[in-house]
């Protein structure tokens, strides 16, 4: 209770209320602007959080990427073009609901859902992480490495691309993580006798270019969207209450759905998206509406992908592993903020916490009048040209990245990541992937390197205890799952697989 | 600027295959087997197996097809016409840019340029262009500067804040 106290009281500092709030408009403009992602929202943020407390740091993260989550349903709505990727599974069917002529009902199904499916998650959150934490005291080395390797594993999995090419890039991304002095010899690795690399390559200068930097160079070779039709919208919410009740077991699924799969490392809003469309329109009584601009499916996937977010904080607070590409970047900031994940961040740092919880909740709250407000300027924000805000952004990245450390050296390395990624993506390989591994290398490294050390150079240790058998175990068949969908895919029809 | 599976894997597996050299070279700690050689050389000899599986075109059933777009963009691409996808290269460059000559220039001026260059690279008009141009800078200035007391360089001109 004591700790409950302590959170509402960090919770209500004008500091923490100023962040949330600018926070969330920021998340809800960005969000809007086609191409412009949560990620890309979260990874410019992080620079202005050195200088805030760390809960309203932290606050600043939640909400931004909420919101941004929510408005990238707008642009798909109104100009068939997802704000964000977590949006484009249903652009289609909403973008058919706005030419029918409800174009209100869509955007107040994409923000109601919304609103809900973070509270769902949030409450998830909530429930699961503690009762885990319980269970991860136990953990020693051996199950951190599997459990680390896992999640590099199913990052790759969820990739919607050549598994292989997913395995390349998390290698790459462990690869990038072996730079610097801190290894278990404590000697210079792959530093080319280079002062700015000793301290390793930082994950944010390679977000920021991997993320932002990329997409700016998507857009200067890709054409304008198309102009936004000009039109009032009537009421946002109203068949709002109609539609939870019509689509009640859908709503709950797409949250189970988002809150599961944002825990799955690697795995993040937009794959929770597409996950609860597909089963939506599986498990619909009529799935030949799907498309046609009928709200169910846009109800499951609303849900699921805000639900998402919350779920993604589980594995981050708890292992320090990103849940998804959004949490990479949160897990950064816990650092900085002395917030280290782990299982006794849970007992240690309760208040902040609870704190934490509060955040989620009041940003998924404010969503509602946010969004509502929003909607409603949306033909103006969605005038903003791309020629203005992507100079902005590159100005924001160059800046931002200068502000990590004052250091001109991680605008150097923002724009190398800018050509990496912009490479990777054109040519298959996901860029979430390289993120995670940039992230949990060192983790995974040293969690390997111990065991060893412990074990005396024998593997049998890091599969005698039932956990780690278990995440053994899970890690294999992870790997191993492409190749039997591979043998299946080739028994069935010979000549399409390869 | 998209590249073959063969040319990305081969350069993957040459990536891994020095990562194991390199890896190799590392001194070892003192009484102990496991030292800083042993993880990148894990990492390359994945990459060189990852690398090699990818030029053979191993799981390239599982990719979407990707649409090309790269001819249709306003601005710096049009112009460049066949050689429009070094278009997508111009951001990096201004970085690069940003990093040389801030310090000489100042943060004003040289955000202008970065701003002016991109503006117009991306296809904006002149009025837009200078607007943005004299707005962003003094703002973002403003932000970092003044409130963030980020060490933005003054260089030739600077900022009553």
């Amino acid at each position: 209770m004591n700790s409950l106290l302590e959170a509402i009281a960090m919770v209500s500092t004008v500091e923490v209320a100023i962040a949330i709030l600018a926070s969330a408009v920021y998340g809800m403009v960005i969000g809007a602007l086609p191409g412009l992602t949560a990620t890309m929202a979260t990874a410019l943020l992080v620079p202005i959080t050195f200088y805030l407390s760390p809960i309203a740091a932290v606050a600043t993260i939640i909400t931004s990427s909420a919101m941004a989550i929510f408005s990238g349903d707008i642009p798909g709505c109104l100009m068939r073009i997802p704000g964000t990727p977590a949006s484009a599974a249903y652009t289609d069917e909403s973008y058919a609901m706005t030419r029918k002529g409800q174009a209100e009902l869509a955007l107040g199904a994409s923000l109601w859902f919304s609103a809900i499916g973070g509270i769902v998650g949030t409450v998830a959150l909530m429930v699961m992480a503690p009762a885990l934490a319980e269970i991860a005291l136990s953990f020693s080395t051996f199950e951190y490495f599997w459990l680390s390797l896992l999640g590099l594993m199913c990052a790759t999995l969820v990739a919607r691309s050549s598994p292989i090419k997913a395995i390349a890039a998390a290698l790459l991304g462990l690869l990038v993580a072996c730079v610097g002095i801190e290894n278990p010899g404590g000697v210079p690795r792959f530093t080319f006798g280079n002062t700015d690399l000793l301290g390793g390559i930082e994950p944010l200068p390679a977000l920021v270019g991997v993320f932002a930097v990329s997409e700016i160079m998507r857009a200067m070779v890709s054409p304008l969207p198309p102009p936004i039709p000009s039109r009032k919208f009537g009421s946002i919410l109203a068949g709002q209450i109609d539609l939870t009740r019509r689509f009640q077991k859908q709503m709950w699924r797409g949250n189970i759905i988002g809150v599961l799969i944002g825990a799955l490392p690697g795995a993040g809003a937009d794959m929770a998206a597409w996950v609860a469309y597909a089963t939506s329109k599986r498990f619909s009584k009529t799935p030949e509406k799907f498309g046609t601009g009928h709200p169910e499916g846009l109800v499951e996937s609303g849900a699921a992908n805000n639900s998402a977010l919350a779920g993604g904080w589980v594995p981050a607070l708890l292992f320090g592993i990103p849940g998804d590409t959004i949490t990479a970047i949160a897990i950064g900031v816990l650092y900085m903020k002395g917030l280290n994940p782990g299982p006794t961040l849970f007992t240690e740092k309760a208040s902040s916490m609870y704190a934490l919880y509060i955040v989620f909740i009041l940003a998924n709250l404010l969503m509602l009048p946010l969004g509502i407000l929003m909607i409603r300027v949306s033909r103006h924000v969605l005038k903003v040209p791309r020629a203005v805000a992507m100079p902005l952004i590159l100005l924001l990245c160059a800046v931002g990245a200068f502000a990590i450390g004052n250091n001109p050296f991680a605008v150097v390395l923002v724009a190398v990541f800018g050509i990496v990624g912009y490479m990777m993506e054109r040519n298959g390989y996901p860029v979430a992937a390289l993120v995670l591994g940039v992230v949990m290398g060192t983790m995974v490294e040293q969690n390997l390197v111990s065991s060893l050390i412990k074990s005396d150079g024998d593997i049998l240790p890091f599969i005698e205890r039932p956990i780690s058998t278990g995440l053994a175990a899970l890690t294999m068949t992870a790997l191993l799952w492409p190749v039997a969908v591979w043998i299946i895919r080739r028994l069935r029809s010979p000549e399409r697989a390869r | 600027m998209h590249l073959s599976d063969r040319v990305t894997g081969l350069f993957l597996a040459l990536l891994g295959s020095l990562a194991f050299w390199g890896g190799s070279l590392l001194p070892a700690v003192p009484g102990q087997d496991v030292g800083p050689a042993a993880f990148p050389m894990v990492i390359g000899a994945g990459l060189v197996l990852c690398g090699i599986m990818i030029a053979a075109g191993i799981g390239h059933s599982f990719e979407a097809a990707e649409s090309e777009e790269d001819d249709q963009a306003p601005g710096l691409a049009q112009h460049l016409g066949r050689m429009g996808w070094l278009a997508a290269f111009l951001p990096p460059v201004l970085l690069i840019f940003y990093v040389l000559v801030a310090n000489a220039l100042g943060f004003l001026l040289t955000a202008a340029i970065i701003l002016l260059i991109s503006a117009r690279a991306l296809g904006a008009t002149w009025p837009m262009t200078i607007g943005t141009v004299l707005l962003a800078p003094p703002f973002v200035h403003l932000i970092f500067f003044r409130l963030l007391r980020v060490p933005l360089p003054d260089g030739l001109l600077t900022m009553p804040w």
